[in-house]
Parts: structure tokens; sequence; C-alpha cells
């Protein structure tokens, strides 16, 4: 239903991001996708950047055997190296308007992978946690990532995950996050414990490569 | 009244009407004697001046250049006057683009090919007040030889190719006069669009362009234009040498239409009649069917079809491709964008000065490509622009307009000019085509597509003359007319596609031009044959 009407060919999701700063949640997000779809996975270079380091071309895995035949797959991930100041991402470009930054880019992809939280207060603080994610711990100074860091300690004191019981899109940005601006090292007890859980789970190989 | 009465009349109408002829004739005498005196003196003013005219072996017409002597003097490039030349002086050949006299000085514009600098001449030592006359009274477009001092100028010359120096003449020599009425102005024909009409200063329309060829090619934009199209051949082959593919020139003149016989000019050929090709489709073939593996052909292609549109010329120069492939024709494909996307970049990185020349006088966006090229499908463009409102059966082949949205759609998604629409259906596509072996309603074929207009038409053949035959004899082919084609695939053929550009149509295309008779140097269609 996310997806709209089907037209019986293939969806394809196009995603622009800036080979300066590759967006690692959404490439997390990809491999999470390609675990529920049959997804054709494709890099392409825009005009508009040039000397796109080869990490990047290959960072949706190697080709799919079948990707010279676009209607055998449920859904496309079209990834462009592009100039553009944010992430964006078009999909139905006559009924949705492009839809800008990363956090809001893995919102809807993490739809497509498992619904929402349906209590609104619990979907309302996997919400706030990547807003928190994107602003303060990737774009923030170091007072603020130390102050979210405190944040993130105490959450996890309370459960397993950031907004409780269930692993979500709120792990998911706050570990890219941290990986980045690589202040993964020197926290506390419970933000490593929950580092290594992240990390159990297998889904963010994509993003540790790249950051290497 | 009686007789006498009105002969007396008359007879003092007379002497009246004689004493003032009398008088308009002394008067007359007396202006002519004004006149000689005023030329006498004003021809012994000439002489005397021509005696005092210091200068006068440094100007004038130079006698015709038949070869007489071979003069060691260096041409200087108008390109190459740089701050580097100050202060030296030099000899040049170029062409009056404008001249403006002013006093004692004369400013012309000297033009080579798409530069120019701003040159002057000025009453002193070095030239006398009948030179600058004369510099003034060369005709526009005349061809000059001058010998002139760079010098380095305080403000930049913003009208002028070079706008660091000017040229201080010291002879100048016309070699070659133009006509002092020109058939078209250099400056209106390269006015852009629209501008004219707000200063309600002239533009040239497209005929009168085309009628005075010659002229319009001299402009910067034609320069630049032409100079971008050779770029694009020279592109073209360097990357398929590189890919390991062989030149091939094929015959023009051909004994049965390849693509339906609606559509070919026919020539007398001696008892019989011939036709033009359309396109080196079966030539190229043959070749793979030879084992020349991977081929390519430069050369020109006819289409005899009477479409007045700004995108169809009855001659144009086709770049063609065919090549073996070992399991899949993707690899076709592949190698066939992979070309163009070098093209595009080998523009982008090479021809900057071109594309902003063009621009400047029609303004589009630059074109934008991805590496490795889009490639959708059919059914994917379908389901687009279904969901765009159109209305299209799934065998239905694209309509102009449509292709053109569709463009526009892949555009807004995928922010790129280039892409290729794969897997049309086989009922559009000629007998030739390889149907898809998953769902014989589609073909293994495949357009080429930028800024939403079709520059290539490609597919894998049937390299199988069974299956060749079946499918001829489908679209109501007469077998005897292709025995010679059919039969070429009888001892081995090996899996092979390719398809065909139009090279006018790519430059058009790049540079985002309206009408492809900009970019063909002497275009041909149903109403042009000349120049």
């Amino acid at each position: 239903a996310l997806l709209g009407k089907d037209l019986g060919a293939l969806r394809d999701i196009v995603i622009n991001a800036n080979p300066a700063k590759p967006p690692l949640t959404l490439l997390v997000l990809h491999g999470l996708l390609c675990q529920r779809y049959r997804v054709l996975s494709t890099v392409h270079v825009h005009s508009s950047v040039s000397g796109v380091r080869p990490q990047l071309l290959s960072c949706l895995g190697p080709k799919h055997a079948d990707s010279y035949a676009r209607h055998m797959f449920q859904l496309g991930f079209t990834l462009i190296w592009k100039d553009v100041p944010k992430p964006q991402m078009k999909f139905s470009v006559r009924n949705m308007c492009p839809i800008e930054g990363e956090a809001n880019v893995a919102r809807f992809l993490f739809k497509l992978l498992a619904p929402y939280p349906s209590d609104p207060a619990l979907a309302t603080l996997v919400d706030s946690w990547v807003d928190t994610a994107f602003y303060q711990l990737a774009d923030g100074s170091a007072k603020e990532r130390a102050a979210v860091l405190r944040a993130v300690n105490s959450a996890l004191g309370r459960g397993p995950w950031l907004s409780g019981p269930e692993f979500s899109l709120a792990d998911v940005a706050c570990y890219c996050c941290l990986l980045q601006n690589g202040s993964a090292a020197s926290t506390a007890a419970n933000v490593q414990r929950w580092i290594k859980s992240c990390e159990n789970l297998g889904h963010f190989g994509p993003a540790q490569l790249l950051v290497k | 009244m009686t007789k006498e009465e009105v002969n007396g009349a008359t007879e003092d109408e007379q002497q009246a009407q004689s004493k003032k002829a009398l008088k308009k004739q002394q008067k007359e005498a007396e202006k002519a004697a004004k006149k000689a005196e005023k030329q006498a003196k004003l021809a012994a003013e000439q002489q005397s001046a021509d005696e005092d005219d210091f200068a006068k072996d440094r100007y004038g017409l130079s006698a015709m250049v038949q070869s007489q002597q071979k003069l060691d003097r260096v041409l200087v490039r108008v390109q190459d006057l740089t701050p580097e030349k100050v202060d030296q002086l030099i000899w040049l050949r170029a062409r009056v683009h404008t001249s403006r006299a002013k006093g004692k000085q004369c400013f012309l514009v000297l033009r080579q090919q798409q530069f120019n600098v701003q040159a002057l001449v000025a009453v002193g030592d070095r030239a006398s007040k009948q030179m600058v006359k004369f510099a003034a009274n060369i005709t526009k477009e005349s061809i000059v030889d001058v010998e002139a001092m760079v010098r380095k100028v305080e403000q930049k010359i913003e009208s002028c190719s070079q706008q660091d120096v000017e040229l201080h003449i010291e002879r100048i020599f016309v070699i070659s006069q133009a006509e002092p009425r020109l058939p078209l102005q250099l400056e209106d024909a390269v006015r852009p669009d629209g501008e004219g009409e707000e200063e309600g200063r002239a533009t040239v329309n497209q005929d009168t362009r085309l009628d005075n060829r010659v002229i319009d090619l001299r402009t910067t934009t034609s320069q630049a234009i032409f100079r971008l199209q050779s770029g694009v051949c020279q592109l073209f082959r360097d990357t398929l040498t590189n890919k390991g593919f062989v030149e091939i020139q094929t015959p023009k003149i051909i004994s049965a239409a390849s693509e339906g016989g609606a559509n070919v000019f026919t020539v007398s050929y001696f008892k019989s009649s011939a036709y033009l090709a359309q396109s080196p489709q079966l030539y190229k073939q043959m070749c793979i069917c030879a084992d020349f593996d991977k081929v390519f052909c430069v050369g020109p292609v006819f289409r005899a079809e009477d479409s007045n549109t700004h995108r169809h010329l009855t001659e144009f120069v086709g770049l063609d491709i065919e090549m073996a492939f070992n399991y899949h024709y993707h690899e076709v494909i592949e190698s066939i964008t992979d070309t163009m996307v070098q093209i595009f970049k080998g523009l982008r990185d090479n021809f900057q000065t071109e594309i902003q020349t063009v621009n400047k006088q029609f303004p589009s966006e630059p074109f934008k490509f991805l590496e490795p090229t889009l490639r959708l499908e059919y059914t994917e463009a379908l389901a687009m622009l279904r969901e765009a409102g159109v209305e299209m059966g799934d065998e239905d082949d694209l309509s102009t307009p449509n292709e053109k949205l569709l463009g526009r759609l892949v555009k807004e998604k995928y922010d790129t000019d280039f892409y290729v629409l794969d897997k049309y259906p086989l009922a559009v596509r000629p007998f030739y085509t390889m149907p898809d072996p998953t769902n014989p309603k589609y073909s293994n074929s495949y357009d080429m597509f930028m800024r939403g207009e079709e520059i290539l038409s490609g597919a894998q053949r049937i390299h199988d003359a069974q299956l060749l035959t079946e499918r001829a004899q489908h679209h109501q082919i007469d077998l005897e007319k292709i025995k010679s084609y059919i039969d070429s695939f009888r001892y081995g053929a090996p899996p092979h596609g390719g398809g065909g550009i139009g090279l006018e149509r790519v430059c058009m295309l790049y540079l985002g031009l309206h009408n492809v008779r900009q970019t063909s140097m002497f275009p041909r269609d149903p109403k042009r044959l000349t120049p």
C-alpha cells in the first residue's frame, strides 16, 4: 500500500546521495530490504560528480545474477551518486514529491520492512531518536554529542533497545551516526553493550565497510 | 476668339518662354562652370594630397594572389594574440568584421574563425589621413593582411575574444574584397532569439541562413557547432577503435530496400534501377558473418520520407555499429551506451568553449547523464506513462508526444538526458529483430533517447536463416528480393546485434538545439536541394 497501485512493472526507488557523505543508514536499510524482497540494486554516477571512490560503486554488493531482467524483481533500489546538498529520494514522481533528508528517506524505507509501533507514544519516541541522531549526533558539537550519549546510555539502562523491547529505526539511525563520526569507542557501559548487540545482528556490514 | 488673337497670344508666350529659357541656360552654364571649377579644384587637391601622402605604400588593394612570390612572412593567429605578444610587430590575415571611423581614427574588428581582436588605424607618423580613409572604406567580410604592433589595453575589450590587447596597424592590404552588400549581417545571425524583438533589431530566419550558408557558417555559433560535431565523430571513432572495432566502408547504391520499400530513393542504374541505402544494416551484418566480429561505419544514409519536421533530413550522416556477442545482447547495449558516455564525457571535458559559445545564442541546460547508462524496460515505461494518465495498449508503439512525455518523466525521476528503453513489442520492429525467448510478444530490441528524442534504434538480429525466413514471411516480404541477405546466415553466423545513430541528431540534442538543420552543414530535406 505504501508503494501505491501495482502497474505490473518494476517499482523503482531512486536515491540521490552525495559521494562526499555516503548515507550509511540507507545502505543498512537496503541490506534489510534485500532480505525481505527481491530487490534489483543498481549504482550509477551522475554527470555532476566525477572521481567517485570504487567502494562507493560497489556499496550495494555484487550484481544480482538476474539483473538483466528487470521484470523479475519486486523492488528497484537505484542509488545515484550526485552533487546534492542532502540525500533525496524519488519514487512515484507524479504522485509524490521528492523526499529530502536521510532521516526521512530512512523512515520511508523502514516502513517497507516493519510497521511502526501502533502505540503513538512509542512511534513518536522512535521518530524523536531518529531526529536526535541526525541533528545532534551526526551534525552537533562535541558538547551536544556528549549530552546525546548520556541520554542514550540512560535509555539503554531501561531496555535492550533505544525504544524499548524491539529493535527499531532508532537503533539503526543512532548506530550509523555514531559510526560516521567515530565516537563509538569512548562511551559508557550500556552504550558499549548495545553496540555489541547491534553488531551481532549483522545488518551493519555495508556501513562498516564504507567507514573503513 | 479670332485666329489672330490666338496667334498673338502664342507669340507673346513664345517670347516670354524664350526669355525664360535663356535665363535658365545662362544659369545652367554658370552652374556647370562652377562645377567644373570645383572639380578641377578637387582634382588638384586630390593630386596634391596624393602627392604628399607619405603612407601610400602602406595600404591598398593587393594584386590577386596567384602564387607569384613565396614570402617568408609569419602570419600570427588571432587566438594567439595574448599579453605575451605585447610590443611585437606582427603580420596577420583576417576578415574585417566591422569598421568604425571617427575623425582621425578608424577602429576595425578583425575576425578569424571564432576569434576576434580590435585594431586601430590612427593618423600619425605611420598612417596618413588617406590611409585611415581607405581603412574605413574596406567592405565588411573582406580579407586583409595587416602589419601591426600589439599593444596592451588598460580596459578589457568586452566585445572581442582577445580582450587584453589591441593592434596598432602600420600596414593594411586587401587580399580579397567582399561585395559591399551582404545578404545577411553576421551580428544579426548570432543574436539570441527574442533579444532582437525587444530592441527592434533584425534577426535572420532559418531559410535566409541556409540560402546563404557560406556566410552563416562564419558565425561564431556555426563555427562552434561544427567543431563540436567533428569532435563527436572523432570520439566515436577513437572509443570504438580502442574497443577493438574495425571501421568498414559500405556501398550506398544498393539493389533492394533494407527496411520496407516505401521510403527509399530510386536512382536509374544503366538499364535498371537501384536504391540509395537507408542504412548499412545488411552490409554490417554480412561483415559479422564474415568474421569481422565488431564493426562500425560512418557515412551518408538516405531516407525518402516526405516529413518536414525539425528532426528529419533526407540525407544524414549515420554512425553505425554492429557486433557479435557471447551470450546476451545486453553486451551490445553496454558497448554502445559506454561509447555514448565516452562521447558525452569527451565533449564535456574538451569542448567547453564551443558549448558555451552555442549557449550564448541558444541557451540550454547542460547535458546530464548517468554512468552506467540507465536501462528501463518497455513495461516500466508503459507503467510510468499510465501513471501519468496516458492510455496505451501493451503492444502499441510509442508516439512522438509519448516519447517526449516519457523523456520528461525519466528526467524528473532519474535526472538523466540519456537512457535506454529495452524490450520493445515484437510487432512494432522490423522482421530481422530477435523475439524475446520468455515472452514472444516482446523482442530483444532497444531504443536510445537523448532529451526525450530517439537517437538510436537497435536490436539483436536473427542469425538463424530459418527463423529469419519465417519472420520475413510473417511480414509479407518477397523472399526472392532478400535471398542473398538470408543466404549470408546459412554458413554459420554468430549471434550479433547493433544500432545506428544520426550524427546531426546527436549534436542537436546534446547542445539542446531545436532544429536538425542547425547541425547539418548543407541540409537536405524534401524542400531543399541547394546549396
